[in-house]
């Protein structure tokens, strides 16, 4: 049964480029409530500077690479594709992670679209199943293609019976 | 809408139940405010007493505000008095339905009913009906799957029986002592306002000075060792006694009954349909014992609570679980004790990794804050000290890797201190995931999970090979796997997964 060399062959799509600006701004943005909330009690309260030093200092360059190099590796990971009868994708950057939905065990689909991706015209595709951890969120589609996309996905999935699972 | 059913209230016996509680909760409270008296510390028992009393008062005006009714396509419930709720569960998403009785509950013939529906919030139970009405309740809900009652369910075949040879094994524990400890603690701050001192008691036993520590010790664990082991026993007993697994109905709609109990008894149904595998659950301990326990994977029950938990059987052999095992599942499979394959060395070496660089990041953190002056210097080589045992137990989690297909059935078993092997129908798979960190990448593994609708919902076999995790949802789910799996052009580009595919039988 397992001939040599099986593979699991890459998604067929990319997600939206500015899905880089995405999670920059993101990190950004945590990066600086995180470090500037630990920052400003670290400079006021001087008896914490023992305890905060060594966490700041780890933070900041776990920051770092979030800011410079998470947002442009993902990218180039992250593939996403939706078939007639499953929902498949790949995420991931330092860890890797495929996840496979046969349609028929979908149970919804949202769409999500927070206050960066509103600005930036990207939305979250959701697929949920009954086992919390047989979801999928495909981030950072352009938002016209992410409504194509579930609108598909609503049609297909009504149109295939599920299992009463 | 129409044709949906009268609201229907709950057994008025719930009323008797409750004054008959408030007069009970009543006497501790007396005894500590009016027979005793004195500056002794009787709050707790006024306290206990006037917990009582509430919570029997709370319970009255639940049963006066609870109405529940059963339509033909649903199930509805109105309850509350300040804050109300409506609930509503369709009736073909009913999973199971099962009762229970405390004991002043069962003196009074009355049975908590228990609806599930899968998610823990659409559950609910109806706390309580009389007896008649709950057996009646349950056969409207799961028509087909037969009613527990044993004269209204001719079809059945016993799987198990409760055995004498069963209480032994499911007594023996390191933990017996502290089943008086426990007791004995909450005795000491009951009697104390009674003027009994029972540390005083204690001491006027032994010549504990002549004793020593060591002795001391060894004394009272010796004594208090026995006892724990025969309250062991005796709550062994009170919980499964009469205890006995049946399988109900005519097929399909056939059903796993289980029930047990001396004082309250509970009675489970699961309807087979729902049923979707088995799993041995052996702590370290027992494993060494040749003990498992036996748990059902079905979807639909709660995740809380008897039911949920999901365990079938008490404490058996593994031999005589077997037994049961292949007596559940009814097809002729027997999944569990199918040979695993073994996952590749790398798994080793990664599981040895996280045993040495576990201990070895907490004491560089450690170390950090030693350096800026938080922690004094001999704190952080401590985590190290831990090693002797995290690196056997690395060798341990290692050995019990392992995952297979057998028939209609795939396998995985895996985890250290409670290692579980876990079989699944292949229908029951609802999707995969793999993951892969870099270092699996360099080693040609991948963990691979299998997400489902029942039981713990989601199980893992961690670290296969690249193959053997691809061959896995190849034979679990062929169709689906063809879709994203392929042969790699050039066998060549992979050496590493062809070294890591050997297949070793356990």
């Amino acid at each position: 049964m397992s001939g040599s060399g099986l593979r699991l062959r890459p998604p067929r799509h990319r997600v939206d480029p500015r899905f880089v600006l995405w999670r920059t701004l993101q990190a950004l943005l945590w990066g600086a409530g995180v470090l500037g909330t630990l920052g400003a009690v670290y400079t006021l309260a001087e008896v914490t500077r023992p305890w905060l030093g060594p966490v700041l200092l780890v933070l900041a360059a776990i920051y770092l690479v979030n800011v410079v190099l998470m947002p442009s590796w993902r990218y180039r990971v992250h593939r996403w594709e939706a078939t007639g009868d499953a929902v498949y994708a790949l995420e991931g950057w330092l860890t890797k992670k495929w996840r496979i939905v046969p349609i028929s065990r979908i149970q919804s689909i949202d769409t999500e679209r927070g206050l960066l991706q509103q600005a930036l015209g990207l939305a979250t595709v959701r697929v949920t199943t009954a086992s919390g951890e047989g979801k999928i969120s495909i981030e950072g589609l352009d938002a016209r293609v992410a409504d194509e996309t579930v609108d598909e996905l609503r049609r297909i999935t009504a149109a295939t019976p599920g299992d009463a699972t | 809408m129409t044709g949906e059913g009268a609201w229907r209230r709950l057994s008025v016996r719930v009323v008797h139940l409750d004054l008959v509680r408030v007069a009970l909760s009543c006497v501790p409270g007396y005894l500590g405010a009016v027979v005793l008296n004195d500056d002794g510390p009787v709050w707790a028992l006024v306290a206990g007493s006037a917990a009582g009393v509430l919570g029997a008062l709370t319970d009255l005006l639940r049963w006066m505000t609870t109405r529940y009714r059963i339509g033909p396509d649903r199930v509805e419930m109105r309850s509350g008095w300040a804050a109300r709720r409506h609930r509503t569960v369709a009736r073909d998403r009913i999973r199971s339905v099962d009762s229970s009785a405390k004991a002043l509950q069962r003196l009074f013939r009355l049975r908590v009913v228990h609806v599930g529906s899968g998610e823990h919030d659409s559950s609910f139970k109806l706390n309580a009906l009389d007896r008649r009405h709950a057996a009646l309740l349950e056969r409207e809900l799961l028509s087909g799957a037969a009613a527990p009652e044993p004269e209204e369910a001719p079809a059945e075949t016993v799987i198990a029986r409760l055995r004498w040879q069963w209480v032994p094994l499911n007594i023996v524990t390191i933990w017996a002592v502290f089943l008086v400890a426990g007791p004995l603690f909450s005795l000491y701050w009951l009697l104390r306002p009674f003027g009994v001192d029972l540390l005083g008691v204690a001491r006027g036993l032994a010549d504990w000075g002549s004793l020593g520590v060591v002795g001391s010790v060894l004394l009272c664990a010796a004594v208090g060792y026995p006892i724990g082991v025969a309250a062991a026993a005796g709550a062994f007993l009170l919980e499964n006694w009469g205890f006995e697994l049946v399988r109900a109905g005519t097929p399909p709609a056939t059903a796993l009954v289980s029930r047990r109990g001396l004082l309250g008894t509970r009675t489970v149904q699961r309807d087979d349909r729902r049923l979707r595998g088995l799993a041995f659950r052996e702590p370290l301990a027992w494993r060494w014992l040749g003990l498992a326990e036996t748990k059902v994977v079905t979807t639909g029950l709660s995740q809380v609570g008897d039911a949920g938990s999901g365990a079938l059987l008490p404490r058996l052999r593994l031999g005589e679980a077997r037994e049961v095992a292949a007596r559940v599942l009814a097809d002729g499979h027997r999944p569990l004790e199918a040979p695993l394959r073994r996952h590749p060395r790398g798994a080793l070496v990664r599981r040895l990794g996280w045993a040495a660089y576990g201990p070895a990041l907490l004491a560089g953190l450690l170390l950090l804050f030693t350096l800026s002056g938080a922690l004094p210097g001999w704190v952080w080589p401590l985590p190290l000290t831990v090693m002797p045992v995290t690196l056997p137990m690395a060798v341990v989690a290692y050995r019990s890797l392992g995952h297979t297909t057998a028939g209609p059935y795939l396998v995985v078993r895996g985890g250290a201190l409670h290692r579980e092997t876990v079989t699944l129908r292949r229908g029951a798979v609802i999707g995969w995931t793999f993951e892969q960190s870099i270092l699996q990448r360099w080693g040609g593994r991948m963990t691979v999970g299998i997400p489902t609708a029942a039981g713990d919902r989601f199980y893992r076999a961690p670290d296969a090979g690249t193959e053997q995790a691809l061959s896995l949802a190849r034979e679990a789910t062929p169709e689906l796997a063809a879709q994203f799996i392929e042969e790699a052009s050039d066998p060549g580009v992979r050496p590493v997964s062809a070294r890591t595919d050997r297949v070793m039988c356990d």
